[in-house]
């Protein structure tokens, strides 16, 4: 496993009597990107903010290495926060804004130069040195807060929602880039962001948090195959949650008997379960089959309630038998063209997941 | 910038338009052109253009020494204000306590008795017997009273104290406007606090304390009540001496001439005001 450049032990702030976030521990590992994502108000820029030495957290450690940084004043932590709104200085010129870590850390002035610009090229905005931030687009800005961040050759790369202020196809083009710069620097990074497209495109891991909590943590496909909570499985794409029991454990999976009616075989959460337990049935859209003759042994009858046509997806909304509403989700191809709304059809569960069904 | 302004518009500006137009641009045109007539003891004026009224006031010392303590007192009272009135401002604008409104209300609050009474309150602190002179004598700092009314430190405590709201909130204003991050952006950058405000906070005030310091200029050009009542004969400035000669002395066109110097300086602070103020990071 790659060592950590950071870790977080027990960190914990409160505002007021609200809890803010925590205790949260985890690591961030040497040249990966981590991404917090989570709902607004769930702690990730919180956290951030405690990273960079913005917020001092009530209560936990935060170690560097072997060095203890978790009362070390920002101005001496090396590390490249990026905010949300950028936060350039709008009275300095660009090659001052991206100069400014330098200066303070009293380079010489032709390294400072050059530094400067290189940076600027590895950002992709050669040659607006003399201009003022207001004088810059959107997607510039944010690449002159990026050069700015990273000239100082930061420890740890710190991102705020970098791409929130950006229009859509700006947005997917700086996920990019973005994901380029920091590989080609291997620059551990802490990127917060609500938005899960952004989350699963550009991480090596992903955090999950709600309400101050750490959900899970897991790589991408991880978290999208095997969500640990009822949360992380809504939050993290579309999810049909289906209420069931389990019949039987074996093997390290279960079958469970689901409420839409037929018994599936679902994989087991950490926790496990046991037969008898009260579960959900979790099956993400495009693992609903669906078939206009009966398939065999395990189909469900149902009926097409809605369809929904988005191009290269088809989305449908299904009600069974029993009354349980399911979505699917296919390629728009010639077979599912096929089925309109109203049509009966049979559907299928494909690799199941069992999650706790808790309160 | 070319945004269309419709016959709405126009009609919410007419009356201080009007407003203006009688009491400002008139009575301005009225003394400038007064200020080039022929002083004539039996008619006020006669309507003869003369440079003779600017050639005395520039060419008599006495006249001169007015002109340059007026703009003494003025610079000082703007510079003392904001060296003074920046803490103030800086504390107001970031503190979270919930004593905040109740200091914005102490600030506004000397605005909300006269002038002449806290002028009066002045007096009574500075004076012989006063209480800053009973103290000095009861902290053994001096063995008799030091002489504080009747000279321009006088004039200079009180104006201070009597124009700090109007230095405070233009610098309140500009510290608040600011966006926190780029503060907080400094700090990440490696910049401790020092830097962080000359690098940062200060530049980025420039409009409050480029506007703080023309209002308080200013007006403290224009002054009044307060060098009459607190310097009297030995803190002439042009207020008083336009006062003079209007009422007691009623030589109307050489008082015109006083008053055209001094709204030309003001003029001229509040066009540098205006140049600085276009400069980016206004």
């Amino acid at each position: 496993m790659p060592s950590a450049a950071l870790e977080l032990r027990g960190v914990l702030k409160r505002y007021g009597s609200a809890l803010g976030v925590g205790p949260v521990d985890f690591d961030v590992r040497e040249g990966e990107l981590l991404t917090l994502l989570g709902p607004s108000g769930c702690g990730k820029t919180t956290t951030l903010h405690i990273i960079a030495g913005l917020l001092s957290p009530d209560a936990g450690t935060l170690r560097f290495g072997e060095r203890d940084i978790t009362r070390l004043d920002p101005q001496h932590r090396d590390m490249g926060l990026v905010f949300q709104n950028y936060a350039l200085f709008p009275h300095k010129s660009v090659f001052d804004n991206v100069a400014f870590g330098l200066r303070m850390r009293r380079l010489p002035k032709d390294e400072i130069r050059d530094r400067v610009g290189r940076m600027l090229e590895v950002v992709g905005l050669p040659g607006v040195e003399a201009r003022f931030p207001d004088q810059l687009s959107g997607g510039q800005r944010q690449r002159v807060a990026l050069a700015r961040a990273l000239v100082i050759e930061p420890t740890l790369l710190l991102l705020d929602e970098p791409l929130s202020n950006l229009d859509a196809v700006l947005r997917k083009r700086m996920r990019h880039d973005l994901r380029e710069i920091q590989q080609r620097l291997g620059i551990a990074t802490v990127f917060v962001t609500h938005d899960q497209d952004e989350a699963f495109e550009m991480s090596d891991r992903v955090i999950l948090m709600n309400r101050g909590q750490i959900e899970q943590v897991a790589t991408p496909e991880e978290l999208y195959d095997s969500p640990a909570t009822r949360f992380a499985a809504e939050f993290i794409g579309e999810a049909n949650l289906i209420e069931g029991v389990v019949a039987d454990v074996a093997d390290g999976a279960a079958v469970v008997d689901a409420a839409v009616g037929g018994r599936y075989p679902a994989r087991l959460p950490d926790g496990g379960a046991r037969s008898g337990d009260q579960v959900y049935l979790m099956v993400r859209p495009e693992r609903v089959d669906i078939a206009t003759a009966p398939p065999g042994n395990g189909a469900v009858p149902a009926t097409v309630t809605k369809r929904v046509f988005s191009g290269d997806l088809l989305a449908f909304t299904l009600r069974t038998e029993n009354g349980h509403e399911l979505v699917a989700s296919k390629p728009s191809v010639a077979g599912y063209r096929a089925i309109g709304p109203d049509a009966a059809v049979w559907v299928d569960l494909q690799d199941c997941r069992v999650l706790p069904r808790e309160s | 910038m070319g945004e269309r302004i419709g016959g709405f518009g126009r009609a919410l500006f007419a009356p201080i338009t009007v407003l203006y137009l009688l009491f400002l641009l008139a009575p301005i045109s009225f003394f400038l052109l007064m200020s080039v007539f022929r002083y004539s003891p039996m008619e006020l004026y006669e309507p003869a253009l003369t440079g003779e009224n600017f050639a005395r006031l520039l060419g008599e010392d006495y006249y001169r020494a007015i002109i340059f303590r007026t703009l003494k007192i003025a610079g000082l009272t703007a510079l003392f204000s904001l060296l003074l009135g920046y803490p103030l401002a800086y504390f107001l604008a970031r503190t979270r306590s919930i004593w905040r409104g109740v200091l914005m209300f102490l600030v506004i609050a000397p605005l909300m008795t006269g002038v002449i009474v806290r002028t009066y309150g002045w007096i009574v602190l500075l004076g012989a017997q006063g209480t800053v002179n009973t103290t000095l004598i009861w902290l053994g700092l001096v063995d008799r009273p030091v002489k504080i009314l009747e000279t321009e430190l006088a004039v200079l405590i009180a104006l201070v104290h009597i124009l700090m709201p109007y230095m405070v909130f233009p610098l309140f204003s500009s510290l608040t406007g600011q966006d926190p991050n780029v503060e907080k952006a400094a700090a990440t950058l490696g910049a401790g606090r020092w830097r962080t405000f000359f690098e940062v906070t200060l530049p980025l005030s420039r409009s409050g304390i480029l506007m703080g310091s023309a209002l308080v200029f200013t007006l403290t050009a224009g002054a009044v009540v307060t060098p009459a009542l607190l310097g009297g004969q030995n803190v002439q400035m042009l207020g008083q001496t336009i006062y003079d000669l209007v009422l007691s002395t009623l030589n109307w066109p050489f008082a015109s001439a006083v008053a055209s110097i001094l709204v030309l300086c003001q003029f001229s602070i509040i066009f540098l005001y205006f140049r600085g103020g276009r400069r980016r990071a206004g």
